[in-house]
Protein backbone atom coordinates (compact mmCIF):
# COMPACT_ATOMS: atom_id res chain seq x y z
CA UNK A 1 0.00 0.00 0.00
CA UNK A 2 2.78 2.40 0.97
CA UNK A 3 4.59 1.53 -2.25
CA UNK A 4 1.48 2.25 -4.34
CA UNK A 5 1.13 5.63 -2.63
CA UNK A 6 4.78 6.39 -3.37
CA UNK A 7 4.23 5.32 -6.98
CA UNK A 8 1.17 7.55 -7.38
CA UNK A 9 2.96 10.45 -5.71
CA UNK A 10 5.99 9.96 -7.95
CA UNK A 11 3.83 9.96 -11.10
CA UNK A 12 2.14 13.17 -9.96
CA UNK A 13 5.56 14.65 -9.18
CA UNK A 14 6.90 13.70 -12.60
CA UNK A 15 3.89 15.25 -14.33
CA UNK A 16 4.30 18.44 -12.30
CA UNK A 17 8.02 18.66 -13.08
CA UNK A 18 7.49 18.14 -16.81
CA UNK A 19 4.70 20.75 -16.87
CA UNK A 20 6.98 23.18 -15.02
CA UNK A 21 9.70 22.38 -17.55
CA UNK A 22 7.36 23.16 -20.47
CA UNK A 23 6.11 26.33 -18.80
CA UNK A 24 9.48 27.68 -17.67
CA UNK A 25 11.31 26.64 -20.87
CA UNK A 26 14.80 26.70 -19.36
CA UNK A 27 16.36 25.73 -22.68
CA UNK A 28 16.87 26.94 -26.25
CA UNK A 29 15.97 24.60 -29.14
CA UNK A 30 19.11 23.43 -30.89
CA UNK A 31 19.84 24.89 -34.31
CA UNK A 32 22.51 24.15 -36.87
CA UNK A 33 23.23 27.65 -38.13
CA UNK A 34 25.35 26.84 -41.18
CA UNK A 35 27.17 24.07 -42.99
CA UNK A 36 30.37 25.32 -41.34
CA UNK A 37 28.68 24.89 -37.99
CA UNK A 38 27.68 21.35 -38.99
CA UNK A 39 31.23 20.55 -40.13
CA UNK A 40 32.67 21.99 -36.92
CA UNK A 41 30.34 19.86 -34.78
CA UNK A 42 31.31 16.74 -36.75
CA UNK A 43 35.00 17.54 -36.44
CA UNK A 44 34.75 17.86 -32.67
CA UNK A 45 32.51 14.81 -32.29
CA UNK A 46 34.53 12.49 -34.51
CA UNK A 47 37.89 13.95 -33.42
CA UNK A 48 38.75 14.66 -37.02
CA UNK A 49 36.26 14.99 -39.85
CA UNK A 50 37.26 16.57 -43.14
CA UNK A 51 34.04 17.99 -44.62
CA UNK A 52 33.16 17.72 -48.26
CA UNK A 53 29.85 18.54 -49.88
CA UNK A 54 26.86 19.00 -47.62
CA UNK A 55 23.35 20.30 -47.25
CA UNK A 56 21.66 22.18 -44.43
CA UNK A 57 17.93 21.68 -43.91
CA UNK A 58 15.94 24.85 -44.52
CA UNK A 59 14.70 24.80 -40.90
CA UNK A 60 18.26 24.49 -39.53
CA UNK A 61 17.28 21.35 -37.61
CA UNK A 62 19.31 18.84 -39.60
CA UNK A 63 22.26 18.59 -41.99
CA UNK A 64 24.13 16.07 -44.07
CA UNK A 65 27.87 16.47 -44.67
CA UNK A 66 29.91 14.08 -46.74
CA UNK A 67 33.44 13.31 -45.59
CA UNK A 68 36.01 14.52 -48.11
CA UNK A 69 37.37 11.01 -48.70
CA UNK A 70 33.81 9.78 -49.30
CA UNK A 71 34.04 7.16 -46.55
CA UNK A 72 31.03 8.30 -44.56
CA UNK A 73 28.21 10.78 -44.49
CA UNK A 74 27.76 12.83 -41.33
CA UNK A 75 24.12 13.24 -40.29
CA UNK A 76 23.24 15.87 -37.71
CA UNK A 77 19.75 16.18 -36.27
CA UNK A 78 18.61 18.68 -33.67
CA UNK A 79 16.53 17.00 -30.98
CA UNK A 80 15.29 19.26 -28.22
CA UNK A 81 18.16 21.47 -27.19
CA UNK A 82 20.87 19.15 -28.49
CA UNK A 83 22.22 17.77 -31.72
CA UNK A 84 22.50 14.03 -32.29
CA UNK A 85 25.05 12.76 -34.80
CA UNK A 86 25.38 9.60 -36.85
CA UNK A 87 28.09 8.67 -39.36
CA UNK A 88 26.37 6.87 -42.20
CA UNK A 89 28.23 4.09 -43.96
CA UNK A 90 26.93 1.36 -46.29
CA UNK A 91 24.33 -0.80 -44.56
CA UNK A 92 23.05 1.85 -42.17
CA UNK A 93 20.19 3.37 -44.17
CA UNK A 94 16.79 1.69 -44.20
CA UNK A 95 15.14 4.13 -46.59
CA UNK A 96 15.26 7.71 -47.83
CA UNK A 97 11.99 8.82 -49.40
CA UNK A 98 10.93 12.10 -50.98
CA UNK A 99 8.27 13.76 -48.85
CA UNK A 100 6.68 15.56 -51.80
CA UNK A 101 7.54 18.98 -50.37
CA UNK A 102 11.18 19.22 -51.35
CA UNK A 103 12.46 17.18 -48.48
CA UNK A 104 13.62 13.68 -47.52
CA UNK A 105 12.26 11.36 -44.86
CA UNK A 106 15.19 9.30 -43.66
CA UNK A 107 14.98 6.05 -41.67
CA UNK A 108 18.06 4.29 -40.36
CA UNK A 109 18.60 0.65 -39.40
CA UNK A 110 19.25 1.96 -35.92
CA UNK A 111 16.41 1.61 -33.46
CA UNK A 112 17.93 4.28 -31.22
CA UNK A 113 17.46 6.88 -33.93
CA UNK A 114 13.90 7.90 -34.79
CA UNK A 115 13.11 8.64 -38.49
CA UNK A 116 13.90 12.21 -39.43
CA UNK A 117 12.48 14.71 -41.95
CA UNK A 118 15.08 16.81 -43.73
CA UNK A 119 13.38 19.71 -45.58
CA UNK A 120 15.65 20.84 -48.41
CA UNK A 121 13.40 23.32 -50.18
CA UNK A 122 13.90 21.87 -53.68
CA UNK A 123 12.67 18.56 -55.06
CA UNK A 124 15.75 18.24 -57.31
CA UNK A 125 18.11 18.55 -54.36
CA UNK A 126 15.98 16.23 -52.26
CA UNK A 127 16.06 13.59 -55.01
CA UNK A 128 19.86 13.84 -55.32
CA UNK A 129 20.37 13.38 -51.59
CA UNK A 130 17.74 10.64 -51.34
CA UNK A 131 19.60 8.73 -54.06
CA UNK A 132 22.90 9.24 -52.26
CA UNK A 133 21.37 8.03 -49.00
CA UNK A 134 19.68 5.04 -50.62
CA UNK A 135 23.10 4.00 -51.95
CA UNK A 136 23.97 3.34 -48.30
CA UNK A 137 21.25 0.71 -47.84
CA UNK A 138 23.40 -2.26 -48.74
CA UNK A 139 26.20 -3.15 -46.34
CA UNK B 1 23.39 -10.17 16.86
CA UNK B 2 20.07 -8.26 17.10
CA UNK B 3 19.29 -5.73 14.39
CA UNK B 4 18.33 -2.32 15.87
CA UNK B 5 14.56 -1.80 15.51
CA UNK B 6 14.93 1.58 13.77
CA UNK B 7 17.17 0.07 11.10
CA UNK B 8 14.59 -2.50 10.01
CA UNK B 9 12.20 0.20 8.75
CA UNK B 10 14.74 2.90 7.81
CA UNK B 11 14.44 3.79 4.09
CA UNK B 12 16.55 6.93 3.51
CA UNK B 13 15.66 7.05 -0.21
CA UNK B 14 11.95 7.49 0.60
CA UNK B 15 12.81 10.43 2.85
CA UNK B 16 15.01 11.91 0.15
CA UNK B 17 12.42 11.85 -2.67
CA UNK B 18 10.51 15.00 -1.55
CA UNK B 19 13.84 16.84 -1.16
CA UNK B 20 14.89 15.71 -4.66
CA UNK B 21 11.61 17.05 -6.07
CA UNK B 22 11.99 20.45 -4.39
CA UNK B 23 15.59 20.76 -5.56
CA UNK B 24 14.66 19.89 -9.17
CA UNK B 25 12.02 22.64 -9.18
CA UNK B 26 14.54 25.05 -7.65
CA UNK B 27 17.15 24.17 -10.29
CA UNK B 28 14.62 24.69 -13.09
CA UNK B 29 13.73 28.13 -11.79
CA UNK B 30 17.40 28.96 -11.30
CA UNK B 31 18.08 27.77 -14.84
CA UNK B 32 15.34 30.01 -16.19
CA UNK B 33 16.69 33.03 -14.32
CA UNK B 34 20.43 32.52 -14.72
CA UNK B 35 20.78 30.31 -17.79
CA UNK B 36 23.17 28.12 -15.78
CA UNK B 37 21.00 25.00 -15.88
CA UNK B 38 19.48 23.46 -18.97
CA UNK B 39 16.31 21.36 -18.96
CA UNK B 40 14.37 20.00 -21.94
CA UNK B 41 10.87 18.57 -21.32
CA UNK B 42 11.30 15.30 -23.29
CA UNK B 43 14.68 14.66 -21.72
CA UNK B 44 13.44 15.47 -18.21
CA UNK B 45 10.39 13.24 -18.68
CA UNK B 46 12.58 10.37 -19.90
CA UNK B 47 14.98 10.75 -16.96
CA UNK B 48 12.19 10.90 -14.39
CA UNK B 49 10.37 7.89 -15.86
CA UNK B 50 13.66 5.99 -15.83
CA UNK B 51 14.00 6.85 -12.14
CA UNK B 52 10.50 5.66 -11.39
CA UNK B 53 11.07 2.44 -13.35
CA UNK B 54 14.26 1.88 -11.36
CA UNK B 55 12.26 2.10 -8.13
CA UNK B 56 9.72 -0.42 -9.46
CA UNK B 57 12.55 -2.73 -10.56
CA UNK B 58 14.11 -2.47 -7.10
CA UNK B 59 10.86 -3.72 -5.59
CA UNK B 60 10.45 -6.48 -8.20
CA UNK B 61 14.01 -7.79 -7.96
CA UNK B 62 14.72 -6.63 -4.41
CA UNK B 63 13.57 -9.92 -2.91
CA UNK B 64 16.12 -11.85 -4.94
CA UNK B 65 19.07 -9.62 -4.07
CA UNK B 66 18.07 -9.32 -0.41
CA UNK B 67 17.76 -13.09 -0.10
CA UNK B 68 21.21 -13.46 -1.66
CA UNK B 69 22.77 -10.95 0.74
CA UNK B 70 21.33 -12.77 3.77
CA UNK B 71 22.57 -16.10 2.44
CA UNK B 72 26.06 -14.60 2.04
CA UNK B 73 25.82 -13.13 5.57
CA UNK B 74 25.43 -16.66 6.92
CA UNK B 75 29.09 -17.15 5.98
CA UNK B 76 30.44 -13.81 7.28
CA UNK B 77 33.98 -13.81 8.63
CA UNK B 78 33.79 -11.19 11.42
CA UNK B 79 30.95 -10.19 13.78
CA UNK B 80 31.06 -6.47 13.11
CA UNK B 81 27.67 -5.56 14.56
CA UNK B 82 26.04 -2.14 14.75
CA UNK B 83 28.31 -0.02 16.98
CA UNK B 84 28.52 3.70 16.13
CA UNK B 85 31.96 3.36 14.49
CA UNK B 86 30.67 0.71 12.11
CA UNK B 87 28.70 3.32 10.16
CA UNK B 88 31.54 5.64 9.04
CA UNK B 89 33.76 2.64 8.33
CA UNK B 90 31.01 0.99 6.28
CA UNK B 91 30.34 4.24 4.41
CA UNK B 92 34.00 4.62 3.40
CA UNK B 93 34.46 0.95 2.49
CA UNK B 94 31.19 0.89 0.56
CA UNK B 95 32.37 3.95 -1.38
CA UNK B 96 35.63 2.15 -2.14
CA UNK B 97 33.67 -0.83 -3.51
CA UNK B 98 31.43 1.63 -5.39
CA UNK B 99 34.51 3.15 -7.07
CA UNK B 100 35.56 -0.22 -8.49
CA UNK B 101 32.05 -1.28 -9.36
CA UNK B 102 31.58 2.01 -11.21
CA UNK B 103 34.95 1.68 -12.94
CA UNK B 104 34.00 -1.80 -14.17
CA UNK B 105 30.66 -0.35 -15.29
CA UNK B 106 32.58 1.86 -17.72
CA UNK B 107 35.24 -0.58 -18.84
CA UNK B 108 33.36 -3.87 -19.28
CA UNK B 109 30.60 -3.74 -21.87
CA UNK B 110 28.35 -6.20 -20.03
CA UNK B 111 28.24 -3.81 -17.08
CA UNK B 112 28.18 -0.74 -19.35
CA UNK B 113 24.97 -2.06 -20.94
CA UNK B 114 23.31 -1.33 -17.62
CA UNK B 115 25.14 1.86 -16.63
CA UNK B 116 24.90 3.55 -20.05
CA UNK B 117 21.30 4.39 -19.17
CA UNK B 118 22.51 6.87 -16.55
CA UNK B 119 24.83 8.54 -19.09
CA UNK B 120 22.39 8.63 -21.99
CA UNK B 121 21.16 12.18 -21.47
CA UNK B 122 22.87 15.04 -23.29
CA UNK B 123 21.75 17.26 -20.42
CA UNK B 124 23.31 17.53 -17.01
CA UNK B 125 20.83 18.53 -14.37
CA UNK B 126 19.29 17.01 -11.26
CA UNK B 127 16.87 14.89 -13.31
CA UNK B 128 19.91 13.19 -14.85
CA UNK B 129 20.75 11.84 -11.37
CA UNK B 130 17.43 9.98 -11.42
CA UNK B 131 17.96 8.50 -14.91
CA UNK B 132 18.73 5.01 -13.64
CA UNK B 133 18.62 1.56 -15.25
CA UNK B 134 15.82 -0.96 -14.90
CA UNK B 135 17.70 -4.19 -15.40
CA UNK B 136 20.75 -3.84 -13.14
CA UNK B 137 19.98 -7.27 -11.75
CA UNK B 138 21.22 -8.72 -15.07
CA UNK B 139 24.78 -7.57 -14.45
CA UNK B 140 25.03 -10.02 -11.50
CA UNK B 141 27.54 -7.60 -9.93
CA UNK B 142 25.50 -7.74 -6.73
CA UNK B 143 26.44 -11.41 -6.38
CA UNK B 144 30.14 -10.68 -5.92
CA UNK B 145 31.15 -7.00 -5.70
CA UNK B 146 27.96 -6.13 -3.84
CA UNK B 147 28.50 -8.99 -1.41
CA UNK B 148 32.15 -8.45 -0.40
CA UNK B 149 31.49 -6.27 2.63
CA UNK B 150 28.69 -8.56 3.76
CA UNK B 151 30.99 -11.54 3.54
CA UNK B 152 33.54 -9.65 5.65
CA UNK B 153 30.88 -9.19 8.30
CA UNK B 154 28.91 -5.99 7.75
CA UNK B 155 25.19 -6.67 8.20
CA UNK B 156 23.21 -6.46 4.91
CA UNK B 157 21.02 -3.70 6.37
CA UNK B 158 24.10 -1.63 7.22
CA UNK B 159 25.37 -1.99 3.65
CA UNK B 160 21.93 -1.24 2.20
CA UNK B 161 21.71 1.91 4.32
CA UNK B 162 25.17 3.28 3.53
CA UNK B 163 24.61 2.36 -0.14
CA UNK B 164 21.44 4.42 -0.12
CA UNK B 165 23.27 7.32 1.56
CA UNK B 166 25.92 7.08 -1.16
CA UNK B 167 23.25 7.40 -3.87
CA UNK B 168 21.57 10.28 -2.02
CA UNK B 169 24.90 12.11 -1.80
CA UNK B 170 25.39 11.73 -5.55
CA UNK B 171 22.09 13.43 -6.35
CA UNK B 172 23.25 17.01 -5.74
CA UNK B 173 26.43 16.67 -7.81
CA UNK B 174 24.41 16.30 -11.04
CA UNK B 175 24.16 20.00 -11.77
CA UNK B 176 25.74 22.80 -13.76
CA UNK B 177 24.29 25.33 -11.32
CA UNK B 178 27.15 24.85 -8.84
CA UNK B 179 30.60 25.91 -10.05
CA UNK B 180 33.58 24.86 -7.95
CA UNK B 181 33.31 24.23 -4.20
CA UNK B 182 35.96 25.35 -1.66
CA UNK B 183 39.33 23.82 -2.53
CA UNK B 184 39.52 21.62 0.60
CA UNK B 185 36.14 20.14 -0.33
CA UNK B 186 37.10 19.64 -4.00
CA UNK B 187 40.27 17.88 -2.80
CA UNK B 188 38.47 15.19 -0.82
CA UNK B 189 34.86 14.96 -1.91
CA UNK B 190 33.11 14.25 -5.19
CA UNK B 191 31.60 17.54 -6.36
CA UNK B 192 29.47 18.85 -9.24
CA UNK B 193 32.67 19.92 -11.02
CA UNK B 194 34.31 16.48 -10.71
CA UNK B 195 31.15 14.69 -11.73
CA UNK B 196 30.52 16.95 -14.74
CA UNK B 197 33.84 15.64 -16.03
CA UNK B 198 32.61 12.09 -15.46
CA UNK B 199 29.49 12.69 -17.56
CA UNK B 200 31.33 14.50 -20.36
CA UNK B 201 32.25 12.96 -23.70
CA UNK B 202 35.17 15.26 -24.47
CA UNK B 203 38.04 12.85 -25.16
CA UNK B 204 40.14 14.17 -22.27
CA UNK B 205 37.24 13.58 -19.87
CA UNK B 206 36.27 10.07 -21.01
CA UNK B 207 36.37 7.38 -18.30
CA UNK B 208 37.50 9.70 -15.51
CA UNK B 209 36.26 10.45 -11.97
CA UNK B 210 34.43 7.27 -10.99
CA UNK B 211 34.04 8.33 -7.36
CA UNK B 212 30.77 8.14 -5.47
CA UNK B 213 31.33 10.27 -2.35
CA UNK B 214 35.12 10.59 -2.02
CA UNK B 215 37.16 11.73 -5.03
CA UNK B 216 40.31 10.45 -3.30
CA UNK B 217 39.84 7.01 -4.88
CA UNK B 218 40.32 8.50 -8.36
CA UNK B 219 43.42 10.32 -7.17
CA UNK B 220 44.78 7.10 -5.66
CA UNK B 221 44.11 4.93 -8.71
CA UNK B 222 45.03 7.39 -11.49
CA UNK B 223 41.60 8.16 -12.90
CA UNK B 224 41.22 11.74 -11.68
CA UNK B 225 40.73 14.59 -14.12
CA UNK B 226 39.85 18.12 -12.96
CA UNK B 227 37.36 20.18 -14.94
CA UNK B 228 39.27 22.54 -17.22
CA UNK B 229 38.15 26.11 -17.88
CA UNK B 230 39.06 25.91 -21.57
CA UNK B 231 37.31 22.56 -22.11
CA UNK B 232 33.58 22.95 -21.58
CA UNK B 233 31.83 19.64 -20.90
CA UNK B 234 29.73 18.04 -23.65
CA UNK B 235 27.41 15.54 -22.04
CA UNK B 236 26.01 12.19 -23.09
CA UNK B 237 27.64 9.15 -24.63
CA UNK B 238 29.99 8.78 -27.58
CA UNK B 239 27.04 7.68 -29.76
CA UNK B 240 24.11 9.66 -28.42
CA UNK B 241 20.59 8.32 -28.57
CA UNK B 242 18.15 9.85 -31.04
CA UNK B 243 15.12 8.92 -28.95
CA UNK B 244 13.50 9.70 -25.61
CA UNK B 245 11.69 6.34 -25.43
CA UNK B 246 12.43 4.94 -21.93
CA UNK B 247 12.22 1.32 -23.08
CA UNK B 248 14.74 1.93 -25.87
CA UNK B 249 16.97 3.81 -23.42
CA UNK B 250 16.75 0.82 -21.06
CA UNK B 251 17.57 -2.00 -23.43
CA UNK B 252 19.50 -0.50 -26.35
CA UNK B 253 22.97 -1.57 -25.25
CA UNK B 254 21.81 -5.05 -24.20
CA UNK B 255 20.32 -5.50 -27.69
CA UNK B 256 23.48 -4.07 -29.22
CA UNK B 257 25.53 -6.73 -27.43
CA UNK B 258 23.22 -9.49 -28.67
CA UNK B 259 23.44 -8.18 -32.26
CA UNK B 260 27.23 -7.96 -32.08
CA UNK B 261 27.58 -11.45 -30.59
CA UNK B 262 25.40 -12.86 -33.36
CA UNK B 263 27.59 -11.22 -36.01
CA UNK B 264 30.94 -12.04 -34.36
CA UNK B 265 33.00 -14.48 -36.45
CA UNK B 266 34.76 -16.31 -33.60
CA UNK B 267 34.06 -17.42 -30.05
CA UNK B 268 36.80 -15.08 -28.81
CA UNK B 269 35.15 -12.13 -30.56
CA UNK B 270 31.77 -13.11 -29.06
CA UNK B 271 33.28 -13.09 -25.57
CA UNK B 272 35.05 -9.80 -26.16
CA UNK B 273 31.76 -8.16 -27.25
CA UNK B 274 30.61 -9.00 -23.74
CA UNK B 275 33.74 -8.33 -21.71
CA UNK B 276 35.92 -5.85 -23.64
CA UNK B 277 35.54 -2.10 -23.11
CA UNK B 278 32.59 -0.38 -24.82
CA UNK B 279 33.50 0.54 -28.40
CA UNK B 280 35.63 -2.55 -29.01
CA UNK B 281 34.82 -4.31 -32.30
CA UNK B 282 36.38 -7.31 -34.02
CA UNK B 283 36.89 -5.38 -37.27
CA UNK B 284 38.09 -2.12 -35.73
CA UNK B 285 35.09 -0.24 -37.07
CA UNK B 286 34.42 1.45 -33.72
CA UNK B 287 36.53 3.21 -31.13
CA UNK B 288 37.07 2.62 -27.44
CA UNK B 289 37.58 5.59 -25.09
CA UNK B 290 41.33 5.01 -25.16
CA UNK B 291 41.42 5.07 -28.96
CA UNK B 292 39.38 8.28 -29.04
CA UNK B 293 41.67 9.89 -26.48
CA UNK B 294 44.76 8.76 -28.33
CA UNK B 295 43.45 10.26 -31.61
CA UNK B 296 42.55 13.49 -29.82
CA UNK B 297 46.03 13.72 -28.26
CA UNK B 298 47.65 13.23 -31.66
CA UNK B 299 45.44 15.95 -33.10
CA UNK B 300 46.30 18.29 -30.22
CA UNK B 301 50.00 17.59 -30.65
CA UNK B 302 49.80 18.56 -34.34
CA UNK B 303 47.77 21.68 -33.54
CA UNK B 304 50.01 22.90 -30.73
CA UNK B 305 53.18 20.87 -30.09
CA UNK B 306 54.01 22.98 -26.97
CA UNK B 307 50.82 22.14 -25.11
CA UNK B 308 50.43 19.16 -22.82
CA UNK B 309 47.49 17.30 -24.36
CA UNK B 310 46.42 15.80 -21.03
CA UNK B 311 46.60 12.41 -19.40
CA UNK B 312 47.94 9.44 -21.30
CA UNK B 313 45.58 6.62 -22.26
CA UNK B 314 47.70 4.25 -20.22
CA UNK B 315 46.83 6.01 -16.96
Amino acid sequence: MVFLLILAGSLAGIAAMVVANIYLKPFRPAEIVSLDDAAHRLDIDAVGFQPGEGILAVDGRSALVEERNGERLGLLVARGSDVVIRYLVPGMVRSARLDGQGGVRLSLKDFTFAPVDIPMGQTRLARQWADRLNDLQEG
Amino acid sequence: MDVPVWLESFKPIYWAIPVFTILIFAEMIYGKISGRARFEPHDSAASLVMGLGNTVASVLFGGLTTAWFFVVYEFHVFDIGFAWWVWPVALVLDDFVYYWSHRFAHTVRWFWADHVVHHSSQHYNLTTALRQPWFSVLTLKWMWLGSILILIGFHPLVIATVGALNLIYQFWIHTEAVGKCPSWFEAVMNTPSHHRVHHATNPIYLDRNYAGIFIVWDKMFGTFQPELEHEACRYGVVKNLGTYNPLVISVHEWLGIIQDINRAPTLKAKLLYLLAPPGWSHDGSRDTSRQILSRWQQKQAVKDPQTDPGHSPAE
